[in-house]
């Protein structure tokens, strides 16, 4: 009995998509149109956003210490940074590794450094961040432990990337939201469509003695599907696609020149596919159910 | 079986179509409703089949008040009862016996029990060769018969039928009567609101009246006029 009721209620949904061929051909066309753009802003901002994680970790803030600080203290204070909260690594920099550093910065001309002595440097640390929102909280922190010189940072730099990243969040959700608003007034109204033309089997329905979830359901079934078919469709171009800008990409060495890691489809296809078939599915109940509830009354 | 008590209907445009209309339909009856179009005869069907809501009154079905019925149990006390219209309302793009089986789909009736019991419904009514034919291929009185065993085949303890005959020539009209005649004789309530005046004076069956909306006469065996 059970296996009866499902085997209807499938048949009367495929066979609604089929009966209003055009209907659901355009309504899949603009699902996937919405889909793709939303796509588009979701794979650059995943590139974006892991660029700037990729710099975020190189952003650090160097903690100069006093040079009187004996060699316990300056452990102590490393281990003192360690405790903040929001500090992702800390590296101890001798005087000897910053002197190496600055010949080596000088390449050719290291020759001047000869006359110099590494103690003329300062002991430092090198602090990264697990979160860049949280750099003048850190650094308020660090300015309250004992044997500190100074600390310098890009600051302006790491605000920057920060808000760049919350511009992209935002404007990927603020995509998303209107691609579930436009496809829900579009597969309703597609819905729609296939009530109108089915408005006297549907009353017949009622007179018989049909539960309204029991007319309901192929239309949320056919809902469902233009839901999921756009949704598959549109993994399978947006995959297609981002495939082959980045291989384009990848040819040109561009990407390569200016340093930047591009994520192929596999890092990002999993958020993506499960987007896409939530929203479809989700989407198809919605708008079929908004488009049933005139005709339900009676 | 069915039962009005006290009850009224104006509806929100403010015309009277029921007023306080009183009346018993025991199991097993069969019943005319008549009245010139206008009178209410089919605002009282509506009311029946609780497809309108009474603004006053009581309106008691199989011993159970359906004033206030909630709306999620609506469909299970249609089921309870077929009905028929003038226009047949069959659906075009299915056969016959789809017709006929799409009623009990509904029901959620096992496969096993909808083969066997559609070709009873439509033996019934005299339409056992025409199973497999569209109703576009079918005369009105021949879809009449479909659209009466689609009302039959979940069992109904009534059948309401809002002008059954209205669309057919007067021998077809016959037929149908004394199908639903024969139906009534197996124990099924038969209500039917009718213009039909030659038939209703043959047939002495119990006669309800209506005119604007008020009840004027309820003969036991009479005739269309008094």
């Amino acid at each position: 009995m059970k296996y009866n009721v499902i085997s209807y209620f499938l048949l009367e949904g495929f066979r609604n998509l089929f009966k209003n061929k055009k209907s659901t051909f355009s309504c899949l066309g603009v699902m996937c149109a919405t889909m793709l753009v939303f796509g588009l802003f979701f794979a650059i901002g995943q590139n974006v956003t892991n660029m700037l994680t990729t710099i975020e970790d190189e952003q650090g803030i160097q903690v100069f210490i006093l040079p009187e600080a004996t060699d316990d203290e300056i452990v102590k204070f490393g281990d003192e940074l360690r405790k903040i909260e929001g500090v992702n690594t800390v590296e101890l920099i001798s005087k000897e590794d910053a002197y190496n550093q600055v010949k080596q910065n000088l390449g050719e001309k290291e020759s001047v450094m000869d006359g110099l002595d590494p103690s003329i440097f300062s002991t430092s640390y090198l602090v990264t961040l697990t979160d860049l929102n949280m750099n003048s909280q850190v650094q308020n922190q660090i300015n309250e432990l004992d044997n500190l010189k100074k600390i310098t940072s890009s600051n302006e730099v790491i605000e920057n990337l920060a808000r760049i990243g919350r511009g992209i969040r935002i404007i990927t959700g603020t995509m998303l939201v209107i691609l579930i608003v436009i496809s829900i007034f579009i597969i309703s109204n597609t819905i729609k469509l296939t009530v109108h033309a089915r408005r006297k089997e549907i009353s017949i329905m009622k007179y018989v003695g049909a539960t309204n979830g029991f007319i309901r359901t192929p239309f949320i079934i056919e809902g469902i599907i233009i839901g999921l078919l756009s949704g598959i469709l549109s993994i399978l171009l947006v995959g297609g696609g981002y495939n082959l800008i980045i291989n384009k990409i990848m040819q040109s060495g561009t990407a390569q020149t200016l340093g930047i890691n591009i994520l192929s489809f596999g890092d990002i296809s999993g958020l993506i596919v499960l987007v896409y078939l939530v929203l479809g599915v989700g989407i198809g109940i919605l708008g079929s159910s908004i488009s049933m509830k005139k005709y339900l009354e009676v | 079986m069915i039962e009005f008590k006290n009850v009224n209907k104006t509806y929100s445009t403010g015309t009277e179509a029921v007023c306080n209309a009183n009346f018993r339909i025991e199991k097993g009856e069969f019943a005319f409703l008549v009245g010139a179009s206008g009178s209410g005869k089919s605002t009282l069907i509506k009311l029946i089949l609780k497809e309108e809501e009474p603004t006053s009154g009581n309106i008691i079905i199989n011993g159970k008040d359906t004033t206030f019925l909630k709306s999620k149990r609506v469909p299970y006390l249609r089921r309870s009862m077929g009905v028929v219209f003038q226009d047949f309302r069959l659906l075009s793009d299915k056969t016959v016996y789809e017709n006929v089986a799409f009623a009990m789909n509904i029901v959620k009736a096992t496969p096993k029990h909808i083969r066997r019991q559609v070709p009873m419904v439509l033996s019934l009514v005299g339409l056992s060769g025409k199973a497999k034919m569209y109703p576009n291929e079918l005369s009105g009185g021949e879809q009449q018969r479909v659209a009466l065993a689609r009302a039959l085949v979940n069992n109904p303890s009534m059948i309401i039928a809002d002008e059954p005959t209205g669309n057919l020539d007067p021998d077809t009209a016959w037929e149908i009567m004394n199908l639903l005649n024969e139906i009534n004789l197996r124990g099924t309530t038969v209500v039917i609101a009718t213009h039909a005046k030659d038939i209703v004076d043959k047939m002495k069956k119990r006669v309800i009246e209506i005119e604007k909306g008020v009840i004027v006469r309820d003969d036991k065996k009479g005739g269309y006029r008094k």
